[in-house]
């Protein structure tokens, strides 16, 4: 492919063959003088000059010309092996011989620089093609840089090439290198091209090769390289510092729902506590009376709520920050239930919770704090969509030996079908916010902590109600625990 | 007793501070309240108190530490006061020495229960331990052996009695996982908290009258077990 170069021979062997196609011509006429009269001789005395001019190039066209004129006049025209004319005629066919070689050396010549030219422009214009074109779809720099590399080294012969790409915001700077190995040969020359927009330095190409200048249509080829490059690398940065902004923007957008939604969760316990407080404090409530005792009542559960709202957001901050890192220990899932249940039994009591654990149910690797908390939110929710008096089951089974199902299942609303995997997200609600109270959070907090379980939570529809599941493996780090043989030393 | 007991009072909150002191006053104890660790472990020197009640997060000294440099010359019950998820915390500093905790926000009735067991537990290991617990319906004899469950007797195996027996003798107090596996089993099987998850729920079975509602042995989520007594 490299053309530029190996198809231009040292001018001195381009100018010596020139002669050379003129002494054979001349040593084959001296051979075939008798048979051929002087008119043909020196139309076939323009043969070499058409050859050289053609295969040489326009000088050793014209040497070959003149070497011809000199060739023919010395050895076909009498007086013979003399450069002199006598006849008239001789001299008007060596002067017409010689404008005509030089005018047919000269026009063939401007034609074959005019076709190399377009040709070499036609090879140009198609690796700036190529280039771009690879480039065009890249939306990473490590590929960019791969681009740039393979094409510097397809159209150079080159012992290296190294792509630097400067660093860019939260990306270090990298450099690419082709060949990988970092190559040292005797007499290369270090040659680099910055890739530069407008706006700023992107990196740069550096490439090691045999000559210690490039050609014109090289230097041009390379130009075009390093700031298509230099565009292309600007533009994976531009579309990175796009999206950061609009994840910036999203993140700004969740926290003022955030800010509205805790303000608002967190001021109305405050509401009820603050009036209750303030009515046993103004002497208002008789202090035997039943009132005192409901207000006093009031204030010891929304008290509890608010907590409860504080845990579940500092819960989703540690799952956001990925501080979230379970104790995962072998517990007994009807165990962490019973705590739940029994902790709950203010909620629940207006409906009606069974069990179905079976006694056989092996252990479960669980981080004990954070599973109360899944049940805890995942029942709280269920209370709180589904209509009072109504059956809650908590259902376990071990499909397999490795995973252990668990599901809670309410006879609540169903929920859209389009819904349910988004139920999972903060701040996510089917219902207007006003029905119904809470942060939001509940729910990804529960998929936080499941996650970090590695297990899986997901929500369907039943015929008859609506049921959160979630999944666990029963193995911890590939083991099943470990038991003790009861020691008979009784 | 004609003195009131002395409490010392380890928190930065000054709220906090504020209304212990109204309420323990309220309720005859005598309260020294400070706020930074350096002042506590000072007061806890000069002036000796029954029982300390200690934050575990203080603007100088950490509680950890606190806990750990009491001990060095102290028996002296420490209730550790925290905040909500930090179970780590709790066991680090129940395994320092420190004899119970109570996590924020706590209610009153709840602070006073542990005060309470914490000054029993002083006056108790003082004279000569008790052989014999009666609780509700039970009735455990350490040196026989034996445990009657409404004066029937209750077959138990070795290391369920063991378990029982820990526990029981340090009753209303928080054990540790780690505590009841090093005394029950041994120390290397510290890390064995499923062995106690089995052999709770096989003594529960054994002597709760609900196994499900278990009213003897409860579960202090993240941090161990208590034998509660109804008294």
């Amino acid at each position: 492919m490299q053309f530029i170069r190996s198809n231009i021979l040292p001018p001195l062997l381009n100018h010596l063959a020139a002669l050379f196609t003129v002494f054979i011509l001349t040593v084959i006429l001296r051979e075939l003088q008798i048979v051929l009269s002087i008119q043909i001789i020196v139309l076939l005395y323009l043969l070499p000059v058409i050859i050289s001019t053609t295969l040489w190039g326009l000088t050793p066209g014209a040497l070959a010309g003149f070497t011809a004129f000199l060739a023919f006049n010395y050895f076909f025209i009498p007086p013979y092996f003399k450069l002199a004319v006598h006849k008239t005629e001789d001299l008007i066919t060596l002067v017409i011989f010689f404008i005509v070689a030089i005018v047919l050396s000269q026009m063939i010549g401007q034609a074959r620089d005019g076709l190399k030219l377009a040709k070499s422009r036609e090879w140009e214009a198609t690796r700036m093609y190529e280039f771009i074109s690879a480039l065009s779809g890249l939306q990473e720099n490590n590929s960019i840089a791969r681009t740039i590399a393979e094409h510097v080294s397809e159209v150079l012969q080159i012992d290296q090439v190294e792509i630097y790409i400067d660093k860019q915001n939260s990306d270090s700077a990298s450099i690419l290198r082709i060949p990988e190995k970092k190559v040292y040969i005797n007499g290369s020359h270090y040659i680099r091209f910055p890739m530069m927009t407008v706006r700023a330095l992107e990196g740069e190409i550096r490439l090691w090769h045999g000559h210690e200048v490039l050609t014109p249509i090289e230097q041009r080829l390379f130009e075009t390289f390093s700031s298509q490059g230099a565009l292309a690398i600007e533009r994976t940065r531009l579309a990175k510092a796009e999206n950061r902004a609009k994840l910036l923007e999203e993140s700004d957008q969740m926290k003022t729902t955030l800010l509205s939604s805790v303000s608002h969760e967190l001021r109305s316990p405050l509401a009820t506590i603050k009036a209750s407080i303030s009515s046993l404090h103004s002497g208002a409530v008789n202090w035997d009376s039943n009132a005192r005792n409901e207000l006093l009542a009031v204030i010891e559960e929304e008290t509890d709520h608010l907590n409860y709202l504080v845990g579940n957001l500092l819960d989703m901050s540690r799952i956001e920050a990925g501080a979230l890192k379970p104790k995962r220990e072998w517990n007994i899932l009807a165990e962490i239930l019973d705590g739940v249940l029994k902790k709950m039994s203010k909620t629940i009591e207006k409906h009606h919770i069974t069990m179905d654990i079976p006694n056989n149910l092996p252990l479960v690797p669980t981080d004990y704090v954070q599973m109360e908390q899944v049940f805890t939110n995942l029942i709280s929710n269920s209370v709180k969509y589904a209509p009072e008096n109504t059956l809650i089951s908590i259902v376990a089974h071990v499909p397999d030996h490795t995973t252990l199902i668990v599901k809670v299942i309410n006879q609540g609303p169903k929920v859209p079908e389009e819904s349910l995997s988004r139920i999972f997200e903060k701040f996510f609600r089917i219902t207007a916010a006003e029905r119904i109270t809470g942060t939001g959070l509940g729910l990804s907090i529960c998929k936080g902590i499941i996650e970090a379980h590695r297990g899986k939570i997901w929500a369907e529809n039943l015929a008859n109600g609506f049921s959160f599941n979630f999944s666990l493996p029963l193995t911890l780090d590939g083991v099943l625990p470990h038991m003790p043989k009861e020691n008979n030393d009784e | 007793m004609n003195k009131d007991p002395l409490i010392l009072v380890i928190d930065d909150e000054p709220q906090i501070l504020r209304a212990l002191r109204t309420i323990l006053t309220e309720k005859h104890f005598r309260v020294n309240a400070v706020s930074t660790g350096k002042d506590g472990l000072a007061y806890a020197a000069a002036q000796p108190p029954d029982v300390i009640i200690l934050d575990l997060s203080l603007p100088d000294i950490n509680g950890l530490e606190v806990c750990r440099q009491l001990r060095e010359w102290t028996r002296i019950p420490i209730i550790i006061l925290s905040v909500h998820d930090s179970e780590r915390e709790k066991v680090a500093a129940l395994d320092r020495g420190a004899d119970d905790y109570l996590t924020k926000p706590f209610g009153i009735e709840e602070l006073l229960a542990r005060i309470r067991v914490a000054l029993r537990h002083t006056t108790q290991s003082a004279a000569d331990p008790t052989n014999i617990i009666k609780n509700g319906l039970l009735t455990i004899d350490l040196t026989r052996h034996i445990i009657l469950r409404d004066e029937q007797e209750i077959k138990l195996t070795a290391t369920e009695f063991r378990l029982i027996a820990y526990l029981a003798s340090n009753a209303d107090r928080v054990l540790t996982h780690q505590a009841i596996l090093t005394h029950v089993w041994d120390a290397y099987d510290a890390d064995r908290v499923e062995y106690l998850r089995v052999f709770i729920g096989q003594l529960r079975k054994k002597i709760e009258n609900d196994p499900k509602q278990p009213e003897y042995i409860i579960t202090e989520s993240g941090v161990g077990y208590r034998f509660v007594t109804n008294d």
